[in-house]
């Protein structure tokens, strides 16, 4: 069965959305959260994962979306959806800048100075109190007027739905192509006719978009926002997440976020010793499973359904090698 | 600016790194349907010249010229898209990808191309170089030999009108090796130009038509192989004496 894979993630989203209505408000609010974070993970594996750009700012992101649709929505009055699209709209600009100012840099280069943009960022929301309110919160008018969380489940799906659909096309296209192609061998891609500078921008603007889409929904749902919200310590979670689950696909980097936030809420009874577990875990996948723990699964499932349209390789590499 | 055929063209090229100069007042020039084998010692400025050529390095003086037009400071992109196609000294493949994939992304770069008719032709082409079994494994599980044919499956993919290979032919099995001259022999006689680095000067002197030798950052000769094996200067730069 040729979308296999496709139509297993299918049905487990609509049995989760089916099984949404029986869960308490406790764990709405954690598949909230999950949900948040996996658009943040996800689009944080287009950059890092696909392209190879390391940011450290992907927080810093969230948190300029959260607070250009709050500020705009109290100042200005408009509808919260419009205030989340220019919050989109801002993160796509500030990324696409961020993208061009670094493009000469990769690796450890590109991550110090993400990292630096990202408290930037993070002490100026903190610094302007009179716009902000500091570390006291701004406090955001709620997305929907209602006392369930169910509604917020339902929204933070569809959210994160059309943000993996729109994800999933660009890296099944040619976009995608191109962007693993950057993430191998910039020098290479560019003999290739791979436009690198205007790739490596769009990749950095549409990620940044999708934090600051998540962003823009966290301050909405969560009604109080600070600047904590881009801070270092969550951008560390969305790593792990992401490195756990499989930065190199979009349903492992998902599932990395789901299960590091359901396994942080089941191990809440030990307190900080969740972190060290979730520390030694990390540990443990860089040095036995550096693809990911879900990868394997997600390869598997993907391999089920896979019809070959030439046959496969076969033969041992070796023996190709010394047949010519 | 005419230019009688004359394909790519480097003028006064200068390119310094440091205290170094690694091309020094270099005139050359690559006609259509040449086949130019390119030589010289270790650090005679080969590649630099072909990165000049190519737009991966800037010049620090002097021109190049393609089809006739300046594009000193045009990126490496835009000498693809002018149909300039390279391959690199040490293979530079997209190794965790397959090789069709690896195929496909300058298939893709082509304006008004699909993914059915870029596939199509890389399996063409893969099949030309003996590694359309090969398609689906990622290009890291490659041989060596298998990696230098697929990066010029991957330079032929762009359909370019001149290919500058950077030792196709270094580190290779002689059969395979034997391969990859009948190839480049076969895509020359289709009408394709080929400017090829080596060392190995049996197989250069195999397929040249035209030798350009470099010696410390200098063209110390440019002329009929058999001319140029003659050549007192060539003999004493390949025997350290230059």
């Amino acid at each position: 069965m040729r979308w296999l894979h496709a139509c297993v993630l299918a049905a487990a989203a609509a049995a989760g959305l089916a099984y949404a209505g029986h869960l308490n408000s406790y764990w709405m609010h954690v598949a909230i959260i999950a949900m948040f974070y996996a658009i943040l993970t996800a689009s944080w594996s287009l950059l890092a994962g696909y392209t190879g750009l390391f940011s450290l700012s992907h927080m810093a992101f969230a948190s300029v979306g959260g607070y250009t649709s709050a500020l705009l929505v109290l100042w200005y009055g408009i509808p919260i959806p419009l205030g989340m699209a220019a919050g989109i709209a801002m993160c796509c600009a500030v990324g696409g800048i961020i993208g061009w100012v670094c493009l000469r840099m990769s690796g450890p280069y590109l991550a110090i100075f993400t990292l630096a943009f990202s408290e930037i960022v993070r002490i100026t929301f903190s610094t302007e109190d009179q716009v902000t309110a500091g570390m006291a919160g701004l406090h955001v008018p709620a997305l929907l007027q209602s006392t369930s969380r169910l509604p917020y489940i339902y929204v933070a799906f569809g959210l994160l739905a059309v943000s993996l659909a729109i994800m999933a096309v660009m890296v099944h296209s040619r976009w995608g192509l191109f962007f693993r192609a950057i993430r191998e061998d910039e020098q290479a891609a560019a003999a290739c006719g791979v436009r690198v500078a205007h790739f490596r921008i769009l990749a950095f603007a549409v990620a940044s978009g999708f934090a600051g889409l998540a962003g823009g929904f966290y301050a909405h749902y969560i009604g109080v926002l600070t600047p904590s919200l881009g801070s270092l310590d969550l951008m560390a979670i969305v790593v792990v997440m992401t490195v756990l689950g499989g930065m190199e696909s979009l349903p492992t980097a998902v599932g990395g976020a789901i299960t590091v936030e359901v396994l942080q809420e089941l191990l809440r009874a030990y307190g900080q010793w969740r972190l060290v577990l979730l520390g030694i875990l990390l540990l443990l996948t860089m040095r036995f499973a550096r693809n990911g723990l879900l990868t394997p699964i997600w390869q598997h499932l993907v391999r089920l359904g896979d019809v070959p349209t030439a046959p496969p390789a076969t033969r041992d590499v070796g023996q190709e090698g010394s047949r010519v | 600016m005419t230019h009688d055929g004359t394909i790519v063209r480097g003028e006064t090229l200068r390119k310094r790194f440091g205290g170094i100069t690694a091309v020094d007042t270099v005139d050359v020039s690559v006609a259509e349907g040449d086949l130019i084998g390119l030589i010289g010692p270790n650090g005679s400025g080969k590649t630099t010249l072909i990165n000049v050529l190519t737009g991966h390095l800037l010049p620090d003086a002097g021109g190049v010229f393609l089809r006739g037009r300046r594009v000193n400071g045009l990126a490496a992109h835009g000498f693809a898209a002018r149909g300039v196609a390279r391959t690199f000294q040490l293979t530079q493949l997209f190794s965790r990808m397959t090789v069709l994939e690896n195929m496909l992304v300058p298939g893709l770069t082509r304006p008004g191309s699909t993914r059915a008719a870029a596939t199509k032709q890389a399996r063409t082409y893969l099949e030309f170089l003996n590694l359309a079994h090969l398609e689906h494994l990622r290009a890291k599980n490659l041989s060596g030999g298998q990696q230098k044919l697929l990066e010029l499956g991957r330079a032929l993919m762009l359909e370019p009108t001149i290919l500058f290979l950077d030792e196709p032919f270094a580190g290779v099995h002689p059969h395979l090796r034997d391969e990859l001259i009948k190839r480049i022999q076969e895509l020359h006689h289709s009408g394709r130009t080929f400017v090829v680095v080596d060392h190995d000067m049996e197989s250069i002197l195999r397929i040249a038509r035209r030798l350009v030798v470099m010696a410390r950052g200098r063209k110390i000769a440019d002329g009929l192989p058999a001319a140029v094996r003659a050549d007192q200067t060539v003999l004493a730069a390949y025997s350290g004496l230059a």
